[in-house]
């Protein structure tokens, strides 16, 4: 018994020991870099202030009534969307399709994986840079193509119409491979015997996937979806080297229209109210994602 | 033996180490933060900074560059911060203004030569004085006209003189389009570039008068028939689809380089597209001087502005409040007529400093200072002029109605409200 107590206890002091080490510059970290830029933003949001020295205008919630009522808000809301349905329904069923064609372990499906992860390792600036001039009008290989084939492509970074679907593209190129190792990497956990038992009772290929393979890795899926809403409405470092948000305002995400008129018009109160309600609908997903997430676990 | 040996060494090292310690601490580092791109430029300035770095020793001149437009981003949090430069580019107008009130600005009354003063101009010096106190020195003055490219206007049967009125030049562009050529180049994705028009028409038909009134908040402001009418004549321009394809996606860089290339026959730009037109090029050559061409911006039959009225910039450098005495003594010796005048030899920009543009060799350069001397009204770029906020609503509906995606009404309340919000 007091052997036992030994144990207990100095199991709890290593722990202790532990928590007492590594929990302080965790937590003086994150406040540094997340609670603390969370509460001056905040801040900023009550005031009219151009950033320089100390903020004495309070305006209550103006600010807020101001982005509700700018003219680019809503393009802004609209493209964010946009972007949180087009990875849903296009970039998660196609990383979950190259996911499941390219679970076996073999050195030719290893570079391939390889091949469609190296979009995402690129730095998101230089991939809007590469995709700026792809789609260039003059130089571009966009208009390349077209002219091997007799068309005259638009300039799609320069239409209205053209803008997003060219955005889109880019993003379900960045960021597929993403998704696609998040999938492989819980199919591959899946028992092969489980698999094997299925086909020995004669079930076919594509019910296998159906009833075995996508229920088993949910929580794969769910996690992916949860990444892939948050990093839609947090898109800006490929919108900016690709198009400024433009043309005329038409490609702004909600991040980039904070940017815009928020940091570069000197109008931190404004960006202020934005990444306030922003912050608010990352917090509204995460908490809709743990009570899926705990409905699940109680489901299992 | 060995252990004196090993002793002496490290009395020596140490030795060493508190020379170098006590010789660093002697030196001064003045960061100089530039935005200035052109190769050929930058290397002057280099040449400069080593120059007074020999002739001043202890001193450390420490240029740092960004982008231009990253350069508009940054500023507000650099100069808060540890890392801010002790010497920094301005536009000066309405950004100026801010940063002073702000107080992180270092005041240079009492620090600049009474001659210098002079020799800078009182126009100059106002462009950076704030509350009776001088803040920064005035290096350039620029003007904004459209270059043009001469054998792309003879294809069309233009010459110059034909683009003198709004109409003339309305019909001209018609003309360009009719012989197969792009009429005008322009970045539109950078925004700026394509205020030049409404800006230009504002300074053309509401003169200094109405704009003074306009930004104070008098009377319809921004919204009343000037205003509204310099819309109305941007979008006559438009409706021609005078611009090459796609230059809503088209960065200043690009535009140029577009013109540079005699793909264009026309850029409204500042006059430091004579460098940029070229560096941006296919060849890194350009337009040879000799088909180059520099045209006043059209007159407007019936505008209140003067035709000799202009809109560009008074360019210069200002001091963080940190920045230290050797910083601002620099600057005296770089903004002298003896070190400006290296700039105008080499066309990089017309130096506001007298004695220094009298030795510009570059025939636009000439023209283009003639016409700042003899403008009555030279009205810095509205974008600066009217600070971050204003001006960058002045970007904004610029770029909207180049793309008929606003009209001219709209744009000027848009302007109106801009200016009621930053009051």
């Amino acid at each position: 018994m007091n052997v036992l107590k030994t144990i207990g206890r100095s199991k709890f002091s290593s722990r202790s020991v532990v928590l007492t080490l590594f929990l302080p510059p965790t937590l003086l970290l994150f406040f540094w870099f997340v609670v603390s830029p969370m509460i001056d933003a905040g801040r900023f949001s009550f005031y009219d202030w151009n950033g320089y020295g100390q903020m004495t205008d309070f305006v209550g919630l103006d600010n807020y009534a101001d982005v509700l009522t700018h003219r680019h808000f809503s393009t802004a809301i609209r493209n964010s969307i946009i972007v949180i349905v087009i990875s849903l329904i296009v970039q998660l069923p196609l990383a979950l399709w190259v996911a499941l064609a390219l679970t076996e372990k073999s050195w030719t499906i290893s570079a391939i994986r390889v091949l469609f992860f190296l979009p995402f390792m690129l730095a998101e600036v230089a991939s809007g840079l590469i995709w700026r001039f792809v789609y260039d009008g003059n130089y571009g290989l966009v208009p390349a193509v077209g002219d091997m084939f007799g068309a005259d492509l638009p300039f799609v970074l320069g239409d209205r119409l053209w803008v997003m679907p060219a955005i889109m593209l880019v993003v379900v190129w960045k960021y597929f491979g993403f998704h696609m190792m998040i999938y492989i990497a819980a199919l591959q956990s899946i028992s092969k015997e489980v698999i094997e038992a299925a086909r020995l009772d004669g079930i076919g290929k594509w019910k296998i996937i159906w009833h075995i393979k996508i229920p088993l890795i949910r929580s794969a899926i769910m996690i992916s979806v949860f990444f892939s809403v948050i990093g839609s409405l947090q898109l800006f470092d490929l919108i900016f080297p690709l198009t400024g948000g433009g043309p005329s305002h038409s490609s702004h995400t909600v991040v980039s229209f904070l940017y815009q008129f928020g940091i570069t018009r000197q109008k931190l109160g404004f960006g202020g109210a934005v990444s306030v309600m922003l912050f608010m609908a990352c917090v509204v997903i995460t908490l809709l994602y743990q009570r899926a997430l705990k409905a699940q676990e109680s489901h299992e | 033996m060995k252990y004196i040996v090993l002793t002496k060494n490290l009395f020596f090292t140490l030795g060493l180490a508190m020379f170098s310690g006590l010789s660093a601490a002697a030196e001064t580092t003045v960061d100089w933060l530039h935005i200035e791109a052109v190769p050929a430029n930058v290397a002057l300035m280099e040449a400069a900074a080593a120059e007074y770095e020999t002739t001043h020793p202890g001193i450390v001149i420490n240029m740092q560059f960004l982008e231009n437009e990253a350069y508009k981003a940054k500023l507000t949090t650099l100069l808060q911060s540890d890392a801010a430069p002790d010497i920094f580019y301005s536009w000066g107008g309405g950004v100026l203004t801010s940063q002073q009130e702000a107080g992180v600005l270092r005041s240079i009354d009492g620090a600049v030569s009474e001659e210098l003063k002079r020799k800078i101009g009182g126009a100059g010096v106002n462009a950076f004085t704030r509350d009776g106190m001088l803040y920064g020195l005035a290096e350039k003055v620029s003007q904004v006209g459209f270059w043009g490219n001469k054998k792309l206007l003879s294809q069309a049967g233009l010459v110059p003189a034909d683009m003198a009125t709004w109409e003339g030049f309305l019909s001209s562009v018609e003309k360009i389009k009719a012989a197969g050529i792009t009429p005008i180049a322009l970045g539109g994705q950078d925004k700026w570039p394509v205020h030049f028009y409404w800006s230009h028409l504002v300074v053309r038909l509401a003169g200094n008068e109405a704009f003074n009134a306009a930004r104070l908040g008098e009377g319809d402001g921004f919204s009343s028939a000037p205003f509204v009418k310099a819309g109305e004549m941007f979008l006559d321009l438009v409706n021609l689809d005078p611009f090459q394809e796609g230059f809503l996606a088209t960065d200043y860089g690009s535009a140029a380089g577009y013109f540079g290339d005699g793909k264009a026959a026309l850029h409204l730009m500042g006059n430091w597209d004579y460098s940029s037109s070229k560096s941006n090029s296919e060849s890194g050559k350009g337009i040879a001087d000799d088909n180059l061409v520099f045209i006043n911006f059209p007159v407007v039959a019936g505008g209140a502005g003067r035709p000799s009225d202009t809109l560009g910039g008074i360019n210069g450098w200002i001091f963080h409040r940190n920045a230290p005495d050797e910083a601002v003594a620099f600057m005296n010796w770089y903004e002298s007529p003896e070190v400006q005048s290296r700039f105008a030899e080499k066309a990089v920009y017309i130096p506001i400093v007298a004695g220094g543009s009298s030795r510009l060799e570059n025939p636009f350069f000439k023209t283009i200072s003639e016409n700042i001397s003899s403008s009555q009204w030279h009205a810095i770029f509205f974008d600066q002029e009217l600070g971050a906020d204003v001006g960058g609503v002045v970007n904004d509906i610029s770029l909207e109605l180049s793309s008929g995606a606003l009209s001219a009404q709209e744009a000027a309340e848009l302007v109106k409200e801009a200016v009621e919000d930053s009051m």
